[in-house]
């Protein structure tokens, strides 16, 4: 249903300039991503699966056709109102977690928070909350160089899922954890998709990934080769 | 996490080129009071050494006698004028004197020289470095007294002692060559060899009497102030409230200009080397900031990929140069008040280089180097020292705020 749909790529082209050569990273490409997906975006090294995330989460502009986010045209926007978006609309979880060096876990996830101008004892709340859900209870004061890369990675899951977003985009998510961090990372992030209806949308190559998703869109030199839905 | 929060810890990330920095912008405040700290002693010692020499730091005298002066212009009920002016705030001193050129002769020798007609009940050697600076005998006992005082270039060139007689010859007020002979009961020694070979200290009323003047006629009021720098305002108060036609009041500046323009030429080198001092500063913060922030350029990335604006991401980093500046003003106020304290109370003596008599424009120079801050020079010094680092931050701050997040997070 049109009312469903968070994203919708029409013909969405993305093309580079290396020196001479045009490289055609996403070349148009065409898809929805409902509420509630939990889709993986998957394909092998250069198949433009980063370029997708980047082009959704408004990241980087298409060099043709169009990127609808709930219905609005984000690449027509400037560059301030796109942050906007970032900040109230998507959620962000990359493969280095990335994770501000400076700040606690509990810092990190009520970094967006901040930036949306929460008051502090919602703040306070709302990031327990989180930080509980994505099983940090009690490291919340421990910086990023003081955990594991699990935690890490759950912190930015907290991070990603605290204001509330329309669509998380993870990029690789699971590159560079291990093979019982990833399963327990994964089952994580599909426990809230199921309780609580957050959209996942996951560029990777991990098979373990796939094996989870709900929808898997497999992309070969920026163009889409198959788009398959499971039950 | 608050922006101010998240920029103080940035600070600390690398902390040994925190300290560098700060300590850069710290050694800024010492120099800066230093050099400020020196020209404001030094300035206000020359202007106050300068007032102590016969014109004062405001002087009250007739309309034109300061181009041309001549002893047919005098104020007349100079007393009265005295009464008004030790009245107002402000004024430390007024002091009525006639002030000439005069023709001084011994017995076998006559040299050219200048005069000052002093009453010696109204002055003392706080407003008059010449009473000051008696270094055989003493002053003439009063106004109309005999007596004449001389700087020890004039006892030598004359060849005078104490109790030794000479001849002043001048103009008096007609125009008329007229001479006294008068009985040294004093030498003065400024170490001004110009002064001290030509200035003669004569008694007030005694001079009145040979120029033919009235019993309060005077060439001018010299004023000493308390604050040299409210001399201006002193002046405007003089003429809103007790102005005449006949007189004008001047400032040292005025009456001094020579002084004034080495005090300004001075000032201005000082200017010079404060903004090259501020420059250097402003590089160092420059490069800090700008490497703190290419260093971030991912992290940045991140940042504004999960919905920090360009301009939050610019004042994170102007928050961090003001940090920086709050921290360089407080390192340098650390490291300069040991350094304030010693060369306010002893200083450092260069008569060894340039001798104890140095002058400049017939002004005693002081080789006993001190500081004296004013209160706006300190506030100014903080304040320019402050904003050169935020502006130091502006660039980095612009370059933050201008990485496309996209090609940000393809950095490692």
């Amino acid at each position: 249903m049109q009312d469903h749909v968070i994203v919708r790529l029409e013909e969405a082209s993305k093309y580079y300039q290396q020196g001479t050569m045009e490289v055609r990273a996403v070349d148009g490409l065409s898809f929805e991503i409902h509420k509630g997906d939990f889709a993986v975006l998957c394909g092998p090294s250069g198949s433009g699966k980063t370029t997708v995330l980047n082009l959704i989460g408004g990241l980087d502009a298409p060099t043709g056709g169009k990127v609808f986010l709930e219905g609005q045209d984000i690449s027509l926007l400037s560059r301030s109102r796109i942050s906007i978006i970032r900040r109230d609309r998507i959620g962000f979880v990359f493969q280095a977690y990335n994770l501000i060096p400076v700040m606690t876990a509990y810092e990190n996830a009520e970094f967006v928070l901040t930036l949306q101008g929460v008051a502090e004892s919602e703040c306070r709340e709302r990031v327990m909350e989180i930080l509980k859900e994505v099983g940090l209870e009690g490291l919340e004061n421990r910086r990023p160089d003081e955990m594991s890369g699990g935690q890490q990675q759950r912190v930015a899951i907290a991070r990603a899922i605290v204001t509330r977003p329309a669509i998380v985009l993870a990029d690789e998510p699971t590159a560079n954890v291990d093979s019982a961090t990833a399963d327990s990372l994964l089952a994580l992030m599909e426990r809230l998709n199921h309780e609580s209806g957050i959209t996942f949308l996951f560029s990777t190559h991990d098979q373990r990934v796939m094996d989870r998703a709900h929808r898997i869109i497999r992309l070969h030199d920026g163009k889409m080769e198959t788009d398959e839905v499971r039950n | 996490m608050k922006i101010r929060k998240m920029a103080w810890r940035n600070l600390w990330r690398r902390k040994r080129r925190t300290y560098i920095t700060a300590f850069s912008i710290g050694f800024g405040v010492l120099l800066s009071v230093t050099f400020t700290g020196v020209a404001d002693y030094g300035y206000t010692k020359m202007i106050n050494t300068s007032a102590v020499m016969g014109l004062g730091h405001v002087t009250i005298e007739p309309r034109g006698y300061n181009d041309t002066p001549s002893l047919d212009k005098r104020l007349s009920k100079s007393d009265r004028i005295r009464e008004r002016l030790m009245q107002m705030p402000g004024v430390e001193d007024a002091l009525i004197r006639i002030m000439g050129q005069v023709m001084i002769a011994s017995a076998n020798k006559s040299i050219g020289g200048a005069f000052m007609g002093i009453d010696p009940a109204m002055e003392t050697g706080e407003g008059n470095l010449f009473i000051r600076s008696i270094v055989e005998g003493q002053l003439f006992s009063g106004p109309d007294a005999g007596g004449v005082v001389v700087g020890t270039g004039v006892a030598k060139k004359l060849n005078l002692g104490i109790g030794k007689k000479l001849v002043y010859t001048t103009a008096d007020v007609n125009g008329e060559i007229v001479s006294e002979i008068a009985r040294v009961t004093g030498i003065f020694k400024t170490g001004v060899s110009e002064v001290d070979g030509a200035m003669i200290l004569l008694p007030i009323d005694r001079l009145r009497a040979v120029l033919s003047y009235e019993p309060e006629d005077a060439t001018l009021i010299s004023i000493v102030i308390k604050d040299q720098r409210r001399a201006l305002k002193i002046r405007d108060m003089i003429n809103s409230s007790m102005g005449n036609p006949s007189w004008e009041v001047l400032i040292w500046k005025e009456t001094q200009s020579e002084l004034a323009s080495i005090i300004t030429l001075d000032k201005a080198g000082n200017r010079i080397i404060q903004v090259l001092i501020g420059l250097l500063i402003a590089a160092g913060i420059l490069n800090t900031l700008l490497m703190s922030v290419m260093e971030r350029t991912r992290e940045f990335g991140v940042m504004m990929a999960v919905g920090m604006s360009p301009l939050t991401l610019f004042r994170l980093v102007i928050m961090e140069s003001i940090w920086f500046a709050i921290l360089g003003l407080l390192l340098g106020v650390i490291i300069t008040i040991p350094w304030y304290a010693f060369m306010y109370y002893h200083g450092i003596d260069f008569s060894g280089m340039i001798g104890s008599d140095y002058s400049a424009s017939g002004v005693i120079i002081d080789p006993l180097m001190k500081i004296r801050l004013f209160r706006e020079s300190a506030a100014w010094i903080l304040t320019a020292l402050f904003t050169l680092t935020i502006l130091s931050g502006l660039y980095p701050a612009w370059r933050a705020g201008r990485v496309p997040p996209v090609e940000s997070l393809k950095e490692l």
